[in-house]
């Protein structure tokens, strides 16, 4: 129950009570203009019937032949709006555009390999690991958790045009790669 | 060459501009009529803040007319960093002509065009471009063009129809259909929508690819949903949106409002002074018990997996009472308790409710003993957000006469309690993660600040304070209870403890638009800049960074969305420019940053004319206001003020009318106290005048100075709006005799063309120095023949003003929050600044004897005496009180006071720890404003 509609420029006045939140970061001006400047088909938002914004997605197209697929670069929802089904429901139409108009071939996404409740999340979405990647984010100062906390994985779900899942592995997990080579 | 110019480009890159001009220097010597390596110094010069050199070379650039596509790359920085748009366009234009099947060259042209929103001259371009080039999108940059021309507020409805036809012509003239890709989709659409060519829409939408388009493309579904609606066509708005509904699982809210609509549509399409007929009513019925049927379904359905169900019941029940076709009196209440049922374990619950809760008699009734009769439970997570979310809706409904101090007292202790044994479930959670009885401490602070409002008493803020710190060692992550902290601790007048959570949030970008005023509105009360702490004048620069980012950038992506055919966002990115442009906030931070550099810097005809030009700047904007209030967490009822009215310092917040009547009081004593008038401006200034956002105002900046209305003058406190009188009458006053002894334009001219000349080495463009009449002199004050005006003794505001003030401070000098204190305090030395940028121009002597002025200047002199009296008194009374602020004495009462909090087992000594913060807060303010006042008194003595 929340309106689904697309991202405006002008939403960035109102997304304070999702952005607040420790684990979503603000961007400069240009990272938002960017991708609503070539990809306003993968940007979304979910509001509630008041307007305030529960959640949002950012998500882009890119790569080459067998691996131009649709990615998930930010999806995050309001701590008041957790476990409504936000999260699934705008992830389902980036796949959606992004198999019907991008052609794409999967669409991925990153998290933290710590994060079990949202790899779990995404696993019941359809998606599975890919490959495993060292460093990729920077350390928010916790250091206690360990490698988990800094790695994250690359989660794949493939869309109707790659029929054999060539971008399902059963091993993904044990793919390690360097953060610089993605 | 190329291997001479790549370490000057490295050395802008690496923001190096001073070896960058060094290298362009040794260039120059060989080439001196190099463009690109002329531009590139420019450009170094630009970005090292030596505007008056750079301008001579940026000038040599454009008269060579470059089209070198380095050459013009380099220049499009250069002239940007000056704010010459128009001289861009100029520039491209001359380009464009030189070497007119350069494509790119004519897309420049476009995009310069496009940066100061010439669409007239844009829409000529691209039509020359697709005539040129064949190329389909030119057509479409042709057609958005004079979309936007028509959109502009000043464009007349029948040009603007016009123009919309052109854009029609245009799209289909294009060789390929608009469908072909989803954005001139979109584009196309809203022409026909705005033509209102429905039948045309309708064949577009209705083909396959239409449709295909229309289900991945939210923007195209919106556009098609309305035309729907203006055609009237509900009720088939309606069985589409079912059908979306039940077969392809649609969740979105706007689908379940279509089958709202539909199902009132028999009703609704009636016009408003017309009563429907029974035959309408009953068709009405009908079609709401089969949606109430869909809804009923489907919410046995998926329980408390999806409640647009259950709050799509609900939406239709209040409709139909609405409209008279209800027939069941217990089916609102019925409802909103299966509501709270199913969903009551999320936090959305409350909010989800929230518009169906204003309830009366015997519903009130039902509703309120539902929730009352809930037992609260401990035992899970959802326990604690029933328990949480039954807090939320009785508070909403309670009524003022419920507002007791004895009721809330419980309702406080109540939630205190409830939050301390809810923090059991969270006891495992990772320091990242939120409490999930966070919301307990906040209904909690709610009721405390309540208490304070009705009682005055400011012990509720202590307990509100010592239980949400203690709420944020729990839960660390809370934004929530900082901005409710940061509120409170600006109230007890402790602010550096409220800039201290504020910088903890890390806010960033384009938050600081819509946050910042948390610390910084009315900052200046809190400035120690004049004892030089810049803390808060440097979180005023900081804070103003994103709006040179929105300057720089937006518009470039403007540029990117033409390039890449996403028209949907051309108009969205022009308004959201727009909106950051003129932000109320950004200029609210400017008058403070203002106030606290006149405290700061010493006051000078630099300062005076500097500031002077930028504030005229501001005064013709129209101001909008991004500031976010909503995002505090608010529980109070509805019968009550806001939390965030409650928390406002000084009881107002400055809007429009506060921002204007400060603009006027600094600019009417800037332009006394600067040389420069109108005449002088218009020739020294470089660069665009800013657009006149704020309409046409007939009267002339003078008279519109002196306007004053009631519906501005609201917004100022008592203090300040003493303060504004104040400074009316001295400006009143004074202006005559400012007047008679500013230098003539010519002499400024000549003064200022002498300075440049010194500076540059070059003749300052377009000025024409007079030949000297002999009588000038080293201070440009010529003599005049005509007598001076009279002169008159000071107005009686302005003579009592420091006593009144002083009165006034005597009389809240003791409260126990410094904040009124200072406010008033630094209102005092507020007004003797101005008083100094008032007299500034008589402290020369030449200047008084040459305009017959010394008797003038001897009213000053008791004046500022008085003033100085004054401030040297209250810097004194504030640095005593400083002493009392810090005492343990103050930290013992403090605590005393939280006895509420610390009882039911919120640490003594942490609460200790909590008041050695505040006290050590307040007394570094007063302490430091009391420094400030005394230096500000021995600069000026």
């Amino acid at each position: 129950m929340s309106v689904l509609r697309p991202f405006s420029a002008s939403d960035m006045f109102k997304f304070n009570n999702i952005n607040l939140d420790v684990w979503t970061e603000t961007y400069g001006l240009s990272f938002y203009l960017n991708y609503l400047s070539t990809w306003p088909d993968l940007c979304y938002v979910q509001a509630a019937p008041s307007g305030r914004l529960m959640g949002y997605i950012l998500g882009n197209a890119e790569g080459s032949n067998n691996d131009w697929h649709g990615h998930v670069t930010a999806l995050t929802v309001a701590p008041e709006y957790r476990r409504l089904s936000i999260a699934r429901k705008l992830t389902a139409l980036l796949e959606f555009v992004s198999d019907t108009v991008y052609h794409a071939f999967f669409v991925d996404l990153f998290v933290r390999c710590k994060n079990e409740v949202a790899i779990e999340m995404y696993e019941g979405m359809g998606y599975s690991v890919w490959r495993r990647i060292r460093e990729y984010y920077g350390t928010l100062g916790l250091g206690s958790r360990g490698r988990d906390e800094e790695d994250a994985f690359d989660m794949r779900k493939p869309l109707s045009r790659d029929s054999s899942r060539r971008s399902v592995r059963p091993n993904g997990r044990e793919m390690i790669v360097d953060h610089t080579g993605v | 060459m190329e291997r001479q110019i790549k370490p000057i480009y490295e050395a802008l890159d690496t923001g190096s501009n001073k070896s960058a001009i060094v290298a362009c220097n040794k260039l120059l010597k060989k080439q001196p009529k190099n463009d690109l390596v002329k531009t590139l110094k420019a450009l170094a010069l630009v970005r090292s803040q030596k505007v008056e050199e750079s301008l001579i070379l940026c000038d040599e650039v454009l008269a060579a007319k470059p089209t070198n596509d380095a050459v013009l790359t380099a220049m499009m920085h250069v002239l940007r960093g000056l704010g010459r748009h128009k001289d861009m366009v100029t520039m491209f234009e001359e380009a464009y002509k030189q070497q007119p099947n350069n494509e790119d060259l004519a897309a420049q042209t476009f995009f310069a065009n496009v940066r100061i929103l010439n669409w007239k001259a844009a829409q000529q371009i691209a039509t020359r471009m697709h005539k040129q080039f064949h190329e389909d999108r030119y057509i479409y940059w042709s057609v958005i063009s004079a979309i936007l021309q028509a959109n502009e507020p000043t464009t007349e409805p029948n040009m603007r129809t016009l123009l919309y036809k052109l854009a029609h012509r245009l799209v289909t003239s294009s060789p390929t259909p608009s469908y072909v890709n989803a954005d001139r989709f979109h584009l196309h659409l809203s022409i026909l929508r705005e033509l209102e060519l429905f039948d045309e829409a309708r064949t577009l939408l209705e083909s396959d690819i239409g449709k295909n388009i229309c289900a991945a493309s939210l923007s195209c579904n919106e556009i098609r949903r309305d035309i729907w609606r203006r055609q009237g066509l509900l009720e088939e708005e309606g069985t589409k949106a079912e059908l979306r509904i039940t077969e392809q699982n649609d969740r979105n809210w706007l689908e379940f409002l279509s089958v709202l609509d539909a199902t009132f549509a028999s009703l609704t399409s009636f016009k408003s002074d017309e009563q429907p007929d029974e035959s309408a009513k009953t068709k009405c019925s009908s079609h709401a018990a089969k949606t109430e049927e869909l809804f009923t379904k489907m919410a046995l359905e998926e329980g408390h997996k999806d409640r647009s169900a259950l709050l799509a019941l609900l939406e239709l029940e209040k409709r139909a009472r609405i409209h008279g076709v209800s027939n069941d009196p217990n089916r609102l209440v019925d409802l909103m308790k299966r509501y709270f049922e199913e969903i009551g374990s999320k936090a959305c619950c409350y909010e989800d409710l929230k518009p169906y809760l204003a309830l009366e008699g015997e519903d009130a009734a039902r509703w309120k003993s539902f929730l009352q009769s809930l037992t609260p439970s401990f035992a899970s997570n959802n326990d604690l957000w029933r328990l949480i979310n039954s807090h939320k809706l009785l508070r909403q409904n309670l009524s003022s006469d419920d507002l007791t101090i004895g009721a809330e007292t419980d309702r406080a202790t109540l939630y205190t309690q409830q939050y301390l044994e809810g923090l059991k479930l969270g006891a495992a959670l990772p320091p990242t993660e939120l409490q999930p009885a966070d919301d307990l401490a906040l209904l909690a602070g709610n009721v405390f600040v309540t208490l304070w409002k009705i009682s005055s008493d400011e012990k509720y803020l202590y307990n509100a304070v010592a239980l949400l710190e203690f709420a944020l060692t729990k839960s660390k992550q809370s934004f929530h209870t900082r901005l409710m902290l940061i509120r409170i601790y600006r109230l007890l007048g402790a602010p550096s403890m409220a800039l201290e959570h504020y910088r903890i949030m890390h806010i960033k970008q384009v938050e600081h638009d819509t946050l910042s005023h948390f610390v910084l509105s009315r900052s200046s009360t809190f400035s120690l800049a004049a004892s030089g702490d810049l803390t808060l004048a440097t979180e005023c620069i900081e804070s103003s960074q994103i709006y040179i980012s929105n300057t720089q950038d937006t518009g470039e992506y403007i540029a990117r969305a033409f390039t890449g055919e996403k028209y949907s966002q051309i108009p969205e990115f022009i308004i959201f420019e727009d909106r950051l442009e003129n932000s109320l906030q950004r200029d609210l931070i400017k008058i403070e940053h203002l106030r606290m550099r006149l405290s700061h810097e010493a006051i000078s005809s630099d300062i005076i004319d500097m500031e002077l030009i930028e504030l005229k700047f501001i005064f013709d904007r129209l101001h909008h206001d991004n500031r976010d209030f909503e995002i505090l967490a608010d529980y109070q009822p509805r019968a009550s003020q806001k939390f965030n009215e409650q928390t406002l310092l000084f009881d107002k917040t400055e809007g429009p009318g506060w921002l204007t009547t400060f603009l006027k009081v600094y600019i009417r004593a800037f332009q006394q106290g600067s040389d420069l008038d109108d005449t002088v401006e218009e020739k020294l200034l470089i660069g665009d005048r800013p657009k006149h956002t704020s309409g046409q105002n007939k009267l002339t900046l003078k008279d519109r100075l002196r306007q004053r209305t009631d519906e501005e003058l609201v917004e100022l406190t008592p203090d300040e709006l003493t303060f504004v009188n104040y400074a009316t009458a001295l400006a009143d006053w004074l202006e005559p005799y400012h007047d008679h002894a500013r230098p003539p334009p010519s002499v400024v001219l000549a003064e200022a063309a002498k300075l440049a000349e010194q500076k540059t080495g070059h003749p300052l463009k377009g000025v024409e120095i007079p030949p000297k009449n002999g009588n000038g002199n080293a201070n440009g004050s010529a003599k005049k023949d005509e007598e001076a005006p009279p002169i008159t003794e000071a107005p009686e505001l302005v003579v009592r003003f420091f006593d009144d003030m002083k009165t006034r401070f005597e009389a809240v000098k003791d409260a126990s929050s410094p904040s009124l204190t200072l406010h008033v305090a630094s209102l005092i030395q507020e007004a003797f600044l101005l008083f100094i940028v008032e007299t500034l121009r008589f402290k020369t002597p030449s200047v008084v004897k040459v305009h017959k002025l010394g008797a003038l200047v001897q009213h000053f002199k008791p004046i500022r005496t008085n003033a100085l009296a004054v401030l040297r008194e209250v810097s004194s009374i504030l640095l005593k009180r400083s002493e009392q602020d810090g005492t343990a004495e103050q930290r013992k009462s403090f605590v005393d006071a939280c006895s509420p909090t610390t009882d039911l087992n919120i640490d003594h000594d942490f609460v200790l720890g909590v008041a050695k913060k505040i006290t050590d807060s307040r007394k570094k303010v007063t302490e430091g404003v009391a420094k400030g006042i005394a230096r500000v008194c021995t600069s000026y003595p």
